[in-house]
């Protein structure tokens, strides 16, 4: 049990900065209250160490890497400042559970759409991202499609994104684009739903993340 | 420690490499993966629980059409105190027997906890303390390895950031007990040593000299780069010369050494550049060829500790 607790706290340590900082001050929490004498002398030895700040930093960038990798226009809309405190925050109420990519951007995701302002775009382009990772996510029967509903033209956002600039004035188009997968390959189809439909037939677009084209 | 066949010279399966690991004149002798990267694990409790990456296993299809494949596993956390998840070394056996690997290995550290009933991955190896509680733990694991697994285990000597004061043993002693007591051999991991030598300001060599080598049954190269005043075991570069060093010093004296690995993260191949790639590739190929193909009954002379500057033994 004594090793359990020492093994979580040297995790927490690289985690969660208020944790190190506590044990820094000498303010062991509840949890370093389980472990022997010796534990608690090393746990703290740790907490000052340098190479635990070396460790944090790897933690985290592995941590944004994964974000970065497989959101990466999501990361982009947001823009850097904002995906700091944003990753902050998700990895302040999401701990880290696997090594996996999939499953962590998804969380982030999840936990971005609760989040309030932020930013005229981000929700559109993380919808469209998030729609593509559902549809590889790991699965016995095929992934239902997914649709995400545009309120600024998709071709245009994304490309701007995928280019590497900011979104500005991006013009109004109300669409649903729906995703289905085929063949291994995401396919889009996009409909429009608002007073600039064109009428009868959809936009059918092959992509892949961040590679939304106009037919 | 089981006997390993003499393989050679691996390359580390990284995608941005392919066209080194698949050009037929490379110096690879074979490919070391990372079996996890090619299956998602849904976690203990799920039906079925992993799912392959048909992508990843078809380009190793393809690769293993030339060159043998050995596994290098990162998930088993062998050292984690709470648990230890024996359908992750089922999977392991599965995934061996479809890739006919000749041997497979793992981390001498942990990476997963449990708190409140949610587990948690540290995202990074972390050191274990080095006393005889940790290999009480260890060793019945190791058996129950080798049991499911037929086929030689090793055990990385990791890298530490920082150490775990009050040992009470020092590292060579500590993986000297742990291969005897548990009939896994090493992977030694000549890098994570000068990382860790140069981080924590020890004498590598000291430590070669003390460590009982006819356990090692693979070998570890690779570059990093400086974070905030301390060395990093980060995979993005050549190989530096004081690991060279050490390799030249280490490999002659491994009479049981199944092959030497080059480990390079695909992000940063193209920085790195092919060339440099191939130039290491052909170093260690011509240092295989040198120490381990030739008259074995040569006798190497008796290792000595020294304390130079480069921490490099004479």
């Amino acid at each position: 049990m004594s090793l359990e607790a020492l093994q979580c706290a040297l995790v927490r340590l690289i985690a969660d900065p208020s944790f190190r900082d506590a044990v820094r001050a000498g303010c062991l929490p509840d949890l370093a209250t389980q472990l022997t004498p010796l534990e608690r002398s090393r746990l703290e030895s740790i907490a000052a160490d340098r190479g635990l700040d070396v460790n944090r930093t790897l933690h985290r960038g592995f941590r944004l890497t994964k974000l970065r990798g497989l959101l990466p226009l999501t990361c982009e809309a947001l823009g850097s400042r904002r995906l700091g405190a944003e990753a902050t925050a998700f990895w302040q109420v999401c701990p880290p559970t696997s090594f996996y990519f999939l499953p962590e951007a998804l969380e982030f995701c999840e936990f971005l759409a609760s989040r309030r302002r932020l930013g005229k775009y981000v929700r559109e382009v993380m919808a469209y991202e998030r729609a593509h990772l559902e549809l590889q996510r790991a699965r016995r029967a095929a992934p239902p499609s997914q649709r995400v509903h545009f309120r600024h033209d998709p071709a245009v956002l994304l490309a701007t994104l995928a280019a590497g600039r900011r979104p500005r004035s991006i013009p109004l188009r109300d669409c649903i684009a729906t995703a289905t997968l085929r063949d291994g390959e995401v396919e889009w189809q996009i409909e429009d739903t608002g007073p600039l439909s064109s009428a009868g037939t959809p936009h059918r677009l092959r992509s892949r993340p961040g590679a939304l084209r106009s037919a | 420690m089981q006997k390993l066949p003499k393989v050679g010279v691996g390359l580390g399966f990284q995608a941005p490499l392919k066209g080194v690991f698949e050009d037929r004149h490379s110096d690879v002798d074979f490919i070391e993966v990372v079996p996890d990267i090619l299956w998602t694990d849904l976690g203990p409790g799920h039906t079925p629980r992993y799912f392959d990456d048909p992508t990843g296993l078809a380009l190793l299809r393809q690769a293993r059409r030339r060159r043998p494949i050995v596994a290098h596993s990162i998930g088993a956390s062998i050292g984690s105190a709470q648990r230890f998840d024996m359908e992750h070394v089922r999977q392991i056996r599965r995934w061996c027997r479809r890739m006919q690997v000749p041997w497979h290995s793992d981390h001498l550290a942990f990476h997963l906890v449990e708190e409140h009933g949610r587990c948690m991955n540290a995202g990074v190896t972390l050191p274990l303390p080095r006393d005889r509680a940790t290999l009480g733990l260890l060793v019945p694991r190791i058996t129950a390895v080798m049991r499911c697994v037929p086929l030689p285990f090793l055990l990385e000597n990791n890298v530490y950031y920082f150490d775990i004061p009050c040992a009470e043993m020092d590292e060579a002693t500590f993986l000297n007990r742990l291969c005897h007591e548990s009939g896994c051999g090493l992977l030694l991991d000549l890098h994570n040593l000068y990382t860790n030598a140069r981080n924590h300001g020890f004498d590598p060599g000291a430590l070669l000299a003390e460590l009982d080598l006819s356990q090692v049954g693979e070998i570890h190269v690779a570059g990093g780069m400086e974070l905030h005043g301390m060395y990093l075991d980060a995979h993005s570069d050549v190989v530096p010369d004081p690991v060279w060093a050490l390799l030249e010093w280490t490999l002659p004296r491994c009479p049981n050494v199944g092959g030497v690995v080059f480990e390079l993260f695909g992000s940063w191949f193209e920085d790195v550049g092919e060339t440099a790639v191939r130039r290491d590739l052909r170093w260690l190929k011509a240092l295989w060829k040198r120490t381990q193909q030739h008259d074995r009954s040569v006798s190497l002379p008796t290792p000595v500790p020294v304390t130079h500057s480069a921490g490099i033994p004479a």
